[in-house]
């Protein structure tokens, strides 16, 4: 039965009436809540606009910091030993990739690497937002970024990221001068009283890169831009501000020299550094082991930092300024100063050494014990020959109060204001420090005047202030500020020297206090002495050899028969030429054994390259007169 | 009766609200979707206007008297395309909702709706059935919870809940009695633990959210507060079009389906979201004006039927929009973008002016 047939209208007008009432109940119900939802978007549109206009403005608007390039640091010579090149990195974008399972193999495929290590990679990003992109692999070449790049439509998941990172040219070569960089740590941030930093930035965490970072770093600028829901940006709305890129800086480090004492160097631990006597310029300096700064460029993994720092050979800390020993026998220099000056020995006082000394009940020995003694000896062969016996009475006459009035005069006990992060001051003890030092122990005893006279005892010292001391003496009593830095850019490309006082203090010498150690540092290298493996013919070069002892061996051990962590560590300290020193240096070998055996040979190879540079310098100059002449 | 007479009363009113709620929609389409990756969005919803406008003529020519007579086979035919969309359907966005004709994909569930419009329709329509006993009740619920379950199971929670105000308004209109109602009452309350039970985790947070947006900010609560975001930055007069930074910039998910509203009261401010919702009220209006003129019980049930399931829809929608109500995934009919929706909805329509246009028909 259809409805046609069945259809009789209504059955009353009661129940019209009945429906009539409940559709008109529905009308004003929907009625009602359309009025509701009127005033919402009035609130929301109209009373409420300014508030998320501004919710609307944070949300795509985007301050975008754009990153200066940071500046060149150059050698004296201008050769570039740091820059910054653009490195390319391959990003997956995991959003655009529906099965990430399924595209592994392929991935792996593409970009080399196996799936295992995809899988980690992938693995570290587990719970955080999908649209934050994983880098895949890091600093690939032109050519496989460029494989990437072209394949944007068919593998739209991975692009190319193109990024500025720090490069040492020569690797680890004065590694802990330059320093390196790293992303600023979140202290930083947090102390920082400009509050500029910015999370992830690079900056400057040890050497010059630290010391000088204000002026590498550059200037940043940044824009406003407009960025959609995934962070992508969408167009730039304001100009902002440019950056400035930062400003080169250059050293005095002499490429040449600091080639030279790296080959020279080979696997030994130490450091050394070489100095311009008149100015305290750093020509060449190094601390082994050291590290490629390069590593630090990149996001280096826990494993790779972890190596570093756990590594027992320390090869993060820097020697130069950082570590302090024993000077040994080229203390033997400063008692030397400190007797003449104050009177107490003539250069003429004659003492008598028969390999060993007794004082109070401990008998003090000379390293020539087993040939019998030096003999009779005057100051300038007590130096030659490195007497200790000489120096044991010199000091006992001396008193400790004396000795640590000169060592601190001459630039020891205090750091030298070397322009890298950190220094260490040294120690140099007497009655006071000994107080403070050890309490349990306070009293000053006799015998220690005794270990301090020859280098040893509570003496510490950098050697960077040995270095500092042996330039003082060579250019007659000035202490400088070591450093590196010759000159900075002020403007681009307007370079602007160190205008700064680098004197410490004049220590007013006699000449002739001057004229003996001169001599008898001469002799050393010249003369029969320590040092005669650093000797160059017609060079003039004065130093003293110091050996620190480590491990204290009965007199019957051979000590080159010792294993290596127990040999002595060596010093070689010098400056040349002798009568206008152009160079002055402090050579430290690590369990190096004997500092004539060691250490005066890597300075011998510095030296020369030195000198075969100043010889070739003076040939142009020559060469340029005669022709200026004709 | 000569065709005339028909066109003499039709209601061009309502056909003109839904063309330009269509247009509207359509533009705001466009500007949702202009440069993102679902930029073929228009072209394809403008396909979809031409087929459901194309059914709308159908259902409003036929008389409705004689498309109730088969609404046993369209409820069936229903019934049947929902079932078989759990078996062979496609799975988009976790729900198995969708089947493909050729090259075409359409949602099952958005003609069951219509069709059990339909069946709920020529039901009421029965003199029978005045005043809802026990029984009636029960069937009435039978109707409607059969494909409610079918789409639950698809499971497609936005598509079910349009269901809902259709069994409401047909019982309420149908005059519940007060002993029904009460019980009715008991055993939504007892059934509400069980029922939030039944939830999947995804549903019972966007309650939660509904209830604290800021509780989670970028995951389910990101939505309503970029939504919020959107219509109160619109201000007065709104960014303009293609201009709307929230849409545009793609920061409001789901800006062309769920969210097109608020695509639009971005772009056109106050003034905008003002006279879209007088466009619905419109419709509304003359979809309930026609329940009351209809001739019979069956013209009024099938109006009732289409006008809730439209406002419910609506009412929804932009209540969700400006965080009236939880997002429930429920499209804006006539203005949201998708296919099935569009044709269902215009069909519905069809019925409706077919009623309106045969209400003095002896």
């Amino acid at each position: 039965m259809g409805f046609e047939q069945d259809y009789k209208g209504f059955q009353d007008y009661y129940e019209a009436r009945r429906l009539n009432v409940r559709i008109l109940i529905i009308q004003a119900l929907f009625g009602a809540v359309l009025v509701v939802y009127l005033l919402a978007f009035w609130y929301l549109q109209v009373v409420k606009t300014d508030h998320y206009r501004r919710l609307s403005d944070s949300n795509r608007l985007r301050r975008v910091t754009i990153m200066p390039l940071r500046g060149v640091i150059k050698d004296a010579e201008n050769r570039v030993l740091a820059n910054s090149r653009i490195a390319f990195n391959i990003r997956l974008d995991r959003e655009k990739v529906p099965d990430m399972r399924a595209f592994f193999p392929k991935l792996a495929g593409i970009l080399g690497i196996p799936e295992a290590t995809l899988h980690e990679r992938l693995a570290k990003y587990r719970g955080r937002p999908a649209f934050e992109p994983v880098i895949l692999k890091e600093d690939v070449d032109l050519a496989e970024a460029a494989y990437i790049e072209s394949r944007r439509l068919e593998l739209p998941m991975l692009s190319v990221e193109v990024e500025s990172r720090r490069n040492y040219l020569y690797g680890p070569l004065a590694a802990h001068a330059l320093g390196y960089v790293g992303e600023v740590s979140e202290d930083q941030i947090k102390t920082d009283p400009s509050g500029e930093y910015d999370l992830g930035e690079i900056v400057g965490k040890a050497g010059v890169e630290k010391q000088y970072d204000a002026g590498l770093k550059g200037v940043k600028g940044w824009k406003q831009v407009v960025v959609n829901s995934l962070g992508r940006e969408i167009q730039e709305i304001e100009e902002g501000r440019k950056s400035n890129p930062g400003r080169a800086l250059r050293l005095s480090i002499d490429l040449d020299l600091q080639r030279a004492l790296e080959d020279a160097y080979a696997d030994e631990a130490g450091s050394a550094v070489f100095l311009d006597p008149h100015s305290g310029a750093v020509l060449a300096m190094i601390s082994r082991p050291a590290f490629d700064s390069n590593v630090f460029s990149r996001r280096f993994s826990q494993d790779t930092w972890d190596g570093l720092v756990r590594d027992p050979r320390h090869p993060l800390q820097n020697r130069v300024s950082l570590s302090k020993f024993a000077p040994g026998s080229v203390f033997k220099i400063v008692m030397s100063i400190a007797a003449l000056e104050e009177g107490v020995a003539t250069p003429a006082r004659t003492d008598h050494c028969t390999g060993s000394w007794r004082f109070g009940d401990k008998t003090y020995q000379c390293w020539a014990i087993r040939k019998g003694g030096h003999g009779y000896l005057r100051m300038r062969e007590a130096i030659i020959q490195s007497c200790n016996v000489y120096f044991y009475r010199l000091g006992n006459e001396m008193g400790i109060e004396r000795i640590s009035r000169w060592a601190h005069r001459l630039g020891f006990g205090e750091p030298t204001g070397i322009d890298l992060p950190y220094e260490e001051s040294g120690t140099v003890p007497d009655p006071d420090w000994k107080r403070r030092a050890i309490p349990r122990d306070p009293v000053w005893h006799p015998g220690e005047t005794i270990s301090v006279s020859i280098g040893q005892g509570a003496l510490e010292v950098t050697p960077i202030q040995m270095a500092v001391f042996a330039a003082a003496i060579g250019n007659g009593g000035t202490l400088y500020r070591p450093h590196l830095v010759l000159s900075r850019e002020v403007r681009e490309g307007v370079e602007e020297d160190e205008r700064q006082d680098y004197v410490v203090r004049r220590v007013d010498l006699k000449p002739k206090t001057l004229e003996v150690i001169k001599d008898a540092m001469w002799g050393v290298v010249n003369d029969e002495g320590t040092g005669g493996r650093a000797r160059i013919a017609g060079r003039d070069i004065c130093a003293k050899t110091g050996t620190a002892q480590v491990f204290k061996a009965s007199r019957d051990v051979d000590a080159d028969k010792l294993p290596k962590e127990k040999r002595d560590h060596a010093w070689f300290v010098g400056f040349a030429p002798r009568d206008d020193p152009k160079i002055a240096w402090a050579v430290f070998v690590q369990n190096g054994g004997h500092g004539g055996t060691t250490a005066a040979p890597i300075a011998r190879a510095v030296l020369e390259r030195f000198f075969g540079k100043q010889d070739v310098r003076l040939g142009v100059q020559q060469l340029a007169s005669v022709a200026v002449s004709q | 009766m000569p065709a005339w007479r028909y066109l003499n009363n039709f209601d061009w009113i309502l056909l003109l609200a839904i063309l330009a709620a269509c247009s509207v929609g359509l533009a705001v389409i466009y500007s949702a979707t202009t440069g993102t990756p679902s930029s073929g969005a228009f072209h394809r919803q403008l396909i979809w206007l031409g087929l459901g406008l194309l059914l709308m003529a159908l259902a409003l020519l036929i008389d409705y008297h004689t498309l109730a007579e088969f609404s046993y086979v369209f409820y069936g035919l229903g019934l049947l395309l929902l079932a078989l969309t759990l078996v062979y359907g496609r799975v988009v966005n976790a729900s198995k909702s969708w089947l493909g004709v050729g090259g075409m994909q359409f949602q099952p569930s958005e003609l069951a709706k219509v069709a059990t419009i339909l069946m709920l329709a020529a039901y009421m329509g029965r003199e029978r059935v005045r005043g809802l006993g026990v029984l009636h009740f029960s069937a009435i619920c039978a109707l409607v919870g059969l494909p409610v379950l079918l789409i639950m199971k698809q499971p497609d929670l936005g598509t079910a809940v349009t269901f809902a105000p259709l069994f409401a308004g047909v019982v309420f209109v149908g005059g519940i009695r007060v002993r029904t109602l009460l019980i009715l009452g008991i055993i939504a309350t007892l059934a509400l633990p069980l029922a939030w039970g039944h939830l999947k985790p995804y549903q019972k947070e966007r309650v939660k959210t509904f209830l604290e947006p800021t509780r989670d900010p970028k995951g389910s609560g990101y939505q309503l507060i970029q939504s919020l975001i959107a219509v109160g930055s619109g201000g007065l007069m709104g960014k303009g079009f293609l201009s709307g930074t929230q849409g545009q910039l793609q920061f409001l998910p789901e800006q062309h389906t769920d969210f097109v509203f608020a695509v639009l009261a971005e772009e056109r401010g106050f003034v905008g979201a003002f006279l879209a919702l007088g466009l619905y009220f419109a419709i509304i209006y003359r979809c309930l004006a026609t329940a009351r003129a209809a001739r019979d019980r069956l013209g009024v049930f099938l109006a009732i039927g289409v006008v809730c399931v439209f406002a419910g829809q609506a009412l929804l929608n932009i209540g969700v929009v400006v965080g009236l109500l939880p997002t429930t995934g429920v499209p804006l009919p006539l203005m949201s973008y998708g296919g099935s929706s569009l044709a269902s909805t215009l069909l519905g329509m069809g019925l409706v002016l077919n009623v309106w246009m045969r209400r003095l028909v002896n």
